[in-house]
């Protein structure tokens, strides 16, 4: 296993709290760590079609000294060896670019307002555009380190759906944790959703990995997410589409997000499925 | 017709990951959409003429089994058949007997068959020593077999072969093969048989041809199990 | 959804499927449009400032103007936009290089309100450069909104830079040649066609919206043979110009930084600096356009010591504005400081040789500024064509073509790498196409692994390992721990082929012993230049490729070369 998780480590309290989680995660999934120390508040990371700059907030530069010396313990903690990431290049003296070759990325629901602003309901610009540019998923981690111990996979039958699908069997095949798929039935039916499965073949792996595939038929969403585990990782497709069209249209990630305290792994319209 | 990314890889010979960065780069004429890629092979063809770059298109995974890997001893032997009390006095006659008594070869090939043993005879002795010799000739017959063959060919009287141990031979195993790469594996498992000094003794009691095969039906077994670890 | 998106995706389109010329030309109009439109709202901008501080001139606390301007471009930059101040231009061409000319979109407001902020208050510093960057972050966003590709864009970043110096000088050709020579730094017709397009856009936008007038009036002069190898000298003197305003800007730099305060304050002093000289010689101040045109037209009418000492002056208050942290370009400075020094030499010469008849001052401050603008981009043809352009005067062709190249040659052999590049060199991070560097950076570790090695254990036996060479292909075997899967080391066949063919060895000797534990090895992220010359300086063919301890692959120099030919015909082929 030769997966990474970018993780850029918050010198307080609750990023250790991040950096728990992430190590947890990648436990589960067989990944390592790659631990980024910000020594400025910016940098850039460059994607595919895309440039996002990640304006830190300022807790991030926090006692800069200690930085290092607490996130190698943490590591070291959890039987890891600490690895950090130096960047390579910069755009400009204080403008880092961060390569974007990982297979995940840990973020806290904003890095780049104030932490107080962390909260249920709340995901924060740059997360936003990081998950909607990136090629891999992103790890929305839950404010305090909350371990999971199965999996829960929202499908809604598009084409992101599917790649979360996927990439929620790849966990169960590494983490060797229980799936469950939740479905909201809306204009198709129960057998649509199957047929999609089917006609991607992923029909062997629904059942070899998936325990319960739970529909929700009514359209009283929000109440049937108390189904969901508390103890579980959510996997869901996102599109990055802003908030106008998220009023306009509603949409079921930003409904998630609003009520689930779960840690979120979340795909975005540019993941592609590592070969 | 459309092609996937990893058809287009193995066509241009390049990892997918190079594909995929081209395409991101626009090096090469294939579009991201949504879901998938936009692939046409004509287009691709044209353009892979263009950069001067190998453009052919994978093989079938059933072209690619064709190749099968060479024959082992027991078919070839069985091809070869044995040959009981070939008579002569020295190797060239007793070489001349065998190569005639080969009954499915035509007669000109016999012939050229039996200069080429003997041109490969005078340049270093086939006698393998115990006894036994190998002859074969020097270049493959290529378009003379299709198969490899082993003539077992036990001599009515053992000649003297210029063996390096100076013994008489009373056994030959003519091999002709159609590649060198047969040829060469069906020599490297036919000294490991001559190696076992058991082996030897077994052919020195002049086997009948069920007995014979079943003893390298049983070499072939170790093989195969050789070459599973 | 999806019916409604399918105009973002142009790409895709069969027409423009196999060849993309044409949606670039139609995309380099609109990116032409709208950089040449950012351009002009600069340079209004900049008139209304003026205007507003010419008022102000008299007053004894001027000097504080240029402070304050630049004190406030750098907080807008660092505080309101946290732009991270950047190189400006550079960083244009970093992006070409490395990241298929990606830019932020704040990148294209951003500088315009910065440089409008500097330079208005009489900072010394020229709009080109925030006008560049602006018009090719607006060609990178566009391309970026249209899921066009990296070539594609990177045409569009040169479209960008191209109209938008089009359009500020009212010079296509001159935009046009910036955006390949300094931009893309690639002369072929894919390239050319749109960023030509764009430039003629740009400049055509400005027309319509500020008429069609050259900056600087066109005049006649009677040039002589006498006169054209006099400007030789001058092309001497542009070029000890050029050097000592690169210098300057490069040690200000360096000074400012070890200042311990913030940075505004840092361009506050700089922009206070600027003012007092400002104060004695008020030609130091703002982009210097009207100073210029007075210069052209022989108006100046100082003595040669006030003269001299004015492009001094020029040199070091560029130099305090932009090494201090104002922001703006290096564009106008050049041509106000080429245009001193081309009359400075007149004087010169008028005194050595007074009873010669020399044309007039404006022709040799018209070619000083070629000379500047040459030596300083290390690009003579944008400095041809651009004072041929600005001033109406192709007669003078001649004589520019000379000073350009002399002072560029001049430049060249003092300052190997122009202002624009120089950071980037240093840091390896000027990859022209089809140059060796770009091919290594863009090929990385992954795309060479090969991953046919058959990989053993310590404590595995000489003779299994015999037979494990038997059914191999490679020369190379990677040793693995049997419990961790950890890389230990790797065993060649040179090394065991002394004990190949000694059969007693088979069960005493274990790959343990024999292996070699000290192995260079790569990380799957490594730059390939950086592997290349790892197995150049130890002489190796072969390199492992190690992640967290584990054993990826292997990277040899036939792989590398048989992937870099392809890379190297894919990148530079007739198109």
């Amino acid at each position: 296993m030769d997966h990474q998780l970018l993780h850029i480590f918050r010198n307080n309290p609750l990023g250790r709290e991040t950096l728990l989680q992430s190590i947890y995660f990648c436990k589960k999934v067989g990944a390592f760590p790659v631990i980024y120390i910000p020594k400025t508040t910016k940098f850039l990371m460059y994607f595919d079609n895309d440039v996002v700059q990640v304006d830190l907030d300022k807790s991030y530069l926090d006692d800069g000294d200690t930085a290092q010396p607490h996130a190698a313990e943490i590591l070291t903690q959890a039987g890891l060896e600490p690895r950090f990431l130096e960047p390579k290049h910069y755009t400009a003296s204080t403008l880092p670019d961060i390569h974007t070759g990982f297979n995940y990325m840990c973020c806290p629901r904003s890095i780049s307002d104030m932490s107080s602003k962390i909260g249920i309901g709340y995901i924060g610009p740059r997360v936003r555009r990081i998950v909607k540019s990136a090629r891999f998923p992103v790890l929305i981690a839950s404010p305090v380190f909350k371990p999971w111990n199965s999996i829960a996979v929202f499908f809604g039958g598009s084409v992101n759906a599917v790649k979360a699908l996927r990439l929620g069997f790849h966990i169960a095949r590494v983490s060797g944790l229980p799936l469950e798929i939740f479905t909201q039935i809306g204009k198709s039916s129960k057998e649509e959703y199957q047929r999609v499965v089917k006609d991607r073949n992923l029909e062997k792996d629904v059942d070899q990995y998936v325990t319960q595939w739970h529909y929700f038929e009514n359209n009283n969403f929000e109440n049937h997410l108390y189904e969901v585990p508390h103890d579980a990782l959510v996997i869901l497709g996102a599109y990055g589409h802003g908030v106008i069209k998220h009023m306009v249209v509603g949409s079921k990630w930003e409904t998630i997000q609003e009520t689930l305290g779960n840690n979120l792994l979340v795909v975005g319209p540019n993941f592609v499925a590592w070969r | 017709m459309k092609l996937t990314i990893n058809e287009v890889a193995q066509s241009l010979r390049v990892p997918v990951s190079t594909v995929d960065r081209w395409i991101r780069q626009g090096r090469i004429p294939i579009q991201r959409t949504d879901n998938g890629y936009l692939v046409d092979e004509s287009t691709l063809e044209k353009w892979a003429k263009m950069y001067k770059l190998p453009f052919s298109l994978p093989k079938k995974a059933s072209d690619a089994k064709r190749q099968t890997p060479p024959d082992n001893l027991l078919p070839a032997m069985k091809r070869g058949g044995l040959l009981y009390n070939i008579k002569g006095d020295d190797r060239e006659t007793a070489l001349k007997n065998a190569v005639d008594n080969i009954h499915f070869l035509s007669d000109n090939i016999k012939d050229a068959m039996y200069q080429g043993l003997l041109e490969r005879e005078h340049l270093t002795s086939t006698g393998v020593g115990k006894g036994v010799a190998i002859p074969h000739p020097r270049t493959p017959l290529k378009d003379l077999i299709s198969n490899a063959i082993i003539a077992t060919c036990f001599l009515a009287v053992p000649v003297d072969f210029h063996a390096i141990d100076g013994r008489p031979v009373f056994v030959m195993f003519i091999l002709l093969s159609p590649s060198t790469k047969s040829h060469l594996h069906l020599l490297s498992r036919l000294s490991f048989c001559i190696r076992e000094n058991a082996f030897v003794d077994f052919l020195k009691t002049t086997p009948d041809s069920t007995t014979f095969f079943s003893k390298i039906a049983d070499f072939e077994n170790r093989f195969a199990i050789g070459d599973r670890n | 959804m999806r019916i409604l998106r399918w105009w973002r995706y142009p790409g895709n389109w069969p027409i423009f499927r196999f060849d993309d010329r044409l949606l670039l030309i139609l995309m380099a109009v609109i990116v032409g449009i709208f950089s040449g439109l950012s351009s002009v709202v600069l340079n209004r901008s900049l008139l209304i400032m003026s205007e507003w501080l010419h008022r102000y001139q008299h007053f004894w606390w001027f000097f504080a103007l240029p402070a304050a301007g630049a004190a406030l471009s750098s907080l807008f930059l660092e505080k309101v936009v946290r732009e991270g101040a950047g190189h400006g231009v550079p960083e244009v061409i970093y992006s070409v290089s490395r990241y298929g000319g990606l830019l932020r979109l704040r990148s294209s407001v951003t500088r315009l309100v910065s440089s409008c902020l500097t330079i208005g208050s009489g900072g010394s510093a020229g709009p080109e450069a925030p006008v560049v960057i602006s018009g090719a972050a607006i060609g990178s966003n566009i391309a970026k909104y249209f899921s066009l590709n990296d070539r594609q864009r990177v045409a569009l970043v040169g479209c960008g830079a191209g109209g938008a110096i089009a359009s500020i000088f009212n010079a296509p050709i001159a935009g046009m040649v910036f955006a390949v020579e300094v931009i893309v730094g690639e002369w072929k017709s894919v390239n050319i066609v749109p960023i030509a397009i764009a430039s003629v856009a740009g400049a055509e936008i400005c027309r319509l919206l500020q008429g069609n007038q050259i900056p600087f009036g066109h005049h006649v002069f009677k040039i002589d043979f006498l006169n054209i190898v006099a400007s030789l000298g001058l092309a001497v003197l542009s070029a000890a110009a050029t050097i000592l305003q690169t210098r300057m800007l490069r040690s200000m730099h360096t000074i400012s930084h070890k200042v311990p305060a913030p940075m505004w304050v840092r361009a506050a002093i700089g922009g206070c600096m600027v003012g007092i000289i400002g104060l004695y010689l008020p030609v130091v101040l703002g982009e210097g356009y009207h100073w210029t045109e007075i210069l052209i037209e022989g108006r100046y009418g100082q003595i040669l010591t006030i003269v001299a000492l004015a492009s001094f002056a020029k040199i070091a208050a560029t130099a305090l504005t932009l090494g201090w942290g104002g922001s703006g370009g290096i564009f106008a400075p050049c041509l106000v400081i080429g245009s001193l020094v081309g009359v400075t030499y007149h004087h010169l010469l008028v005194l050595f040789w007074p009873s010669i008849s020399w044309v007039n001052e404006g022709y040799y401050a018209l070619l000083g500024m070629a000379g500047l603008i040459s030596g300083m981009l290390q690009a003579p043809l944008t400095g041809i064509f651009l004072i041929v352009e600005i001033t109406g005067g192709w007669q003078v062709i001649v004589p520019l073509i000379i000073v350009s190249v002399v002072t560029t040659t001049i430049c060249h052999y003092f300052e190997p790498a122009s202002y624009y590049l120089k950071d980037l060199v240093d840091h390896g991070h000027l990859l022209r196409p089809g140059t060796d560097e770009r091919i290594l950076s863009d090929l990385n570790v992954t795309e060479l692994l090969e991953q046919d090695c058959v990989t053993v254990h310590p404590s595995m036996l000489l003779r299994d390992f015999v037979d494990i060479i038997k059914h191999s292909h490679r020369n190379y075997f990677p040793v693995e721990d049997e419990k961790t899967g950890d890389f230990l080391g790797i065993v060649h066949l040179d090394d065991i082929r002394p004990y190949l063919f000694d059969p007693v060895m088979y069960d005493t000797v274990f790959l343990g012993q024999i292996m070699r534990t000290q192995v260079e090895v790569v990380h799957p992220d490594d730059d390939v230049l950086d592997v290349v010359r790892k197995m150049d300086v130890k002489g190796l063919y072969s390199i492992p490729v190690v992640v967290n301890h584990k054993y990826l692959g292997l990277i040899s120099k036939a792989t590398i070369l048989d992937q870099y030919r392809k890379e190297l015909m894919v990148q530079c082929h007739l198109l």
